[in-house]
């Protein structure tokens, strides 16, 4: 499906024959205020961008800068996209911090004798182009900037996710080929709708099934309970809210944990991550 | 907010309501219309002198405090657009008024000193702000205004200079003020060095060719033009001694430009 279309120069927003359900659930309009929940908008692909109207050249070099700026001509979108890049060459040194950390408390378990089948001691070579990083970084931002994705992390937090079943952000800095990242995106984003606010169309029992499963990993969980307890208090600040790239560092740097590590040695390991 | 407060963010010019408007951003951004509040703070910034030095500050704050209760940057977004919008109308803005025009340069300038981004300076603006100089220091306009407003002479330390032997032909006995040309000039080169001495060493490091540019142009203003007050030379000279002292102030400057000798 493809609704990318660019408005001609000068005119008003134009609405699409259909705009896609997903828009609809959108938090956010382009131009990054929140929206009612009932206002049609069309796709979030439309550009509203008025063409070049000066001669000036698309994109341009400062001697000093970090590269050629992309061509903006809007000096608000400008200095967004400058934050989320500043942002990303932090998240990248966050994350690897996080997996030299990793790295070594692994050495030390594995050096004390005990096996543990899952590491991978090779190091994995990050992805670091600032252009995909970006590019991953708003993909992944289009994907949290929905209605769906704050009922999620508010209905289900961190700490009781369950791999396979509870959607997973793709971790943007492990290396993929472009097919792989974009199918990866896609089917987070499908997996993200279970928790799309419930519409004349909405399906109940998807909305169903995560809770009950949140309910019955609660009762397994009986003798770890006041442990991951409090360590699910300490999320709980992480958790809530309004996502933010930053706070989802943490959760996405923890790629390399999954639940059942996380509740044999819950305490020892939230010491050392954050 | 107290009146500490309304000086700190220097909002006493705006009428009550409004002031309540901006009280109300800076506490709780989500309830208001942020985009009305941009727009607010850029027309007073084109009107007012006094506010238009620091309202990057208030501004800066507005920013901080939506950040923290929403996560969202819809004021700056609104602030930085309306300021483009202006910026790409600036010729128009000068020829309509030259208060205006400094007040915005004034403006923008201040917004690019204190609206960073982690700790950067914003790059989008380094180019307009460097044009904004630029414009501001062209030595064409001192002939074409014949103008002149209602005296800003409060922001600036009024000097008896010579008389006006340029525009007053004949040596005629003429009070000891500036003329018109004189004023305007001296608004405009005070406003330069008042900007080059708070961002001039972050704009440099942004883009030092542009600096050094535009420092030939000022050099040229201070030994090429004919007639210049002497209140005028000795800005450009300072600032040009600033820059050559690595934007610092030496103590030989210090003394010379700053404190009060008797000859």
């Amino acid at each position: 499906m493809s609704f990318r279309q660019r408005s001609p120069h000068g005119s008003t927003r134009s609405s699409p024959q259909h705009p896609p359900r997903w828009a609809q659930a959108r938090k956010r309009g382009a131009d990054g205020r929140r929206r009612r929940q009932n206002e049609p908008e069309s796709s979030a692909f439309e550009e509203n961008k008025p063409g070049p109207e000066d001669g000036r050249l698309d994109s341009f070099t400062t001697p000093e800068g970090p590269g050629p700026l992309s061509r903006c001509l809007d000096w608000g979108t400008a200095v967004e996209e400058d934050e989320m890049r500043t942002n990303v060459h932090k998240e990248i040194a966050r994350h690897r911090r996080k997996l030299l950390i990793n790295e070594f408390s692994r050495e030390r378990k594995s050096s004390s004798g005990s096996s543990d089948s899952k590491e991978s001691t090779v190091t994995v070579e990050l992805e670091t182009d600032e252009v995909v990083l970006m590019r991953r970084q708003k993909q992944i931002n289009y994907g949290k900037n929905t209605i769906a994705y704050d009922r999620y992390i508010k209905e289900v937090p961190r700490c009781h996710r369950i791999p396979g079943v509870h959607p997973r952000t793709p971790n943007k800095f492990k290396k993929y080929s472009r097919r792989s990242w974009d199918q990866q995106i896609k089917l987070w984003k499908v997996a993200l709708h279970s928790w799309d606010p419930p519409t004349e169309g909405g399906c109940d029992l998807q909305e169903i099934c995560p809770v009950d499963l949140c309910e019955m990993e609660t009762e397994s969980v009986g003798s770890n309970s006041t442990e991951s307890q409090t360590s699910c208090q300490d999320n709980d600040d992480t958790c809530s809210g309004t996502p933010t790239k930053v706070r989802h560092v943490d959760y996405q740097a923890e790629g390399e944990f999954d639940l059942e590590v996380c509740l044999s040695e819950p305490l020892k390991e939230f010491d050392t991550v954050s | 907010m107290g009146e500490t407060g309304k000086e700190e963010y220097k909002i006493q010019s705006f009428d009550s309501e409004t002031q309540k408007l901006l009280k109300t951003a800076l506490k709780d951004p989500s309830n208001v219309d942020l985009e009305k509040v941009a727009n607010i703070i850029v027309d007073q910034s084109l009107k007012d002198s006094v506010f238009s030095k620091e309202a990057g500050r208030i501004c800066y704050t507005i920013i901080q405090a939506e950040s923290k209760q929403v996560g969202q940057s819809i004021f700056r977004r609104s602030l930085l657009n309306r300021l483009q919008q202006e910026y790409k109308d600036r010729e128009e803005l000068r020829t309509r008024s030259l208060q205006a025009w400094i007040c915005y340069v004034t403006f923008i300038c201040n917004i690019f000193d204190y609206l960073r981004v982690n700790n950067m300076p914003m790059m989008a603006l380094v180019n307009p702000v460097y044009d904004c100089l630029f414009r501001l220091a062209q030595p064409d306009s001192l002939q074409k205004e014949e103008e002149v407003s209602a005296g800003r002479a409060a922001d600036v330390p009024v000097v008896l200079p010579r008389t006006c032997k340029k525009h007053s032909p004949g040596g005629a006995e003429k009070p000891p003020l500036l003329c018109a040309q004189h004023l305007l000039f001296l608004l405009k080169v005070d406003c330069l060095v008042l900007q080059l001495h708070r961002i001039g060493e972050q704009l440099e490091k942004m883009n030092s060719q542009r600096m050094d540019e535009l420092f030939s142009l000022l050099r040229d203003g201070f030994l090429l033009q004919e007639g210049l007050s002497s209140l005028s030379q000795l800005l450009l000279l300072e600032i040009i001694e600033f820059r050559a002292a690595d934007w610092k102030m030496t103590d030989a400057a210090q003394k010379y430009y700053y404190s009060e000798v008797t000859d």
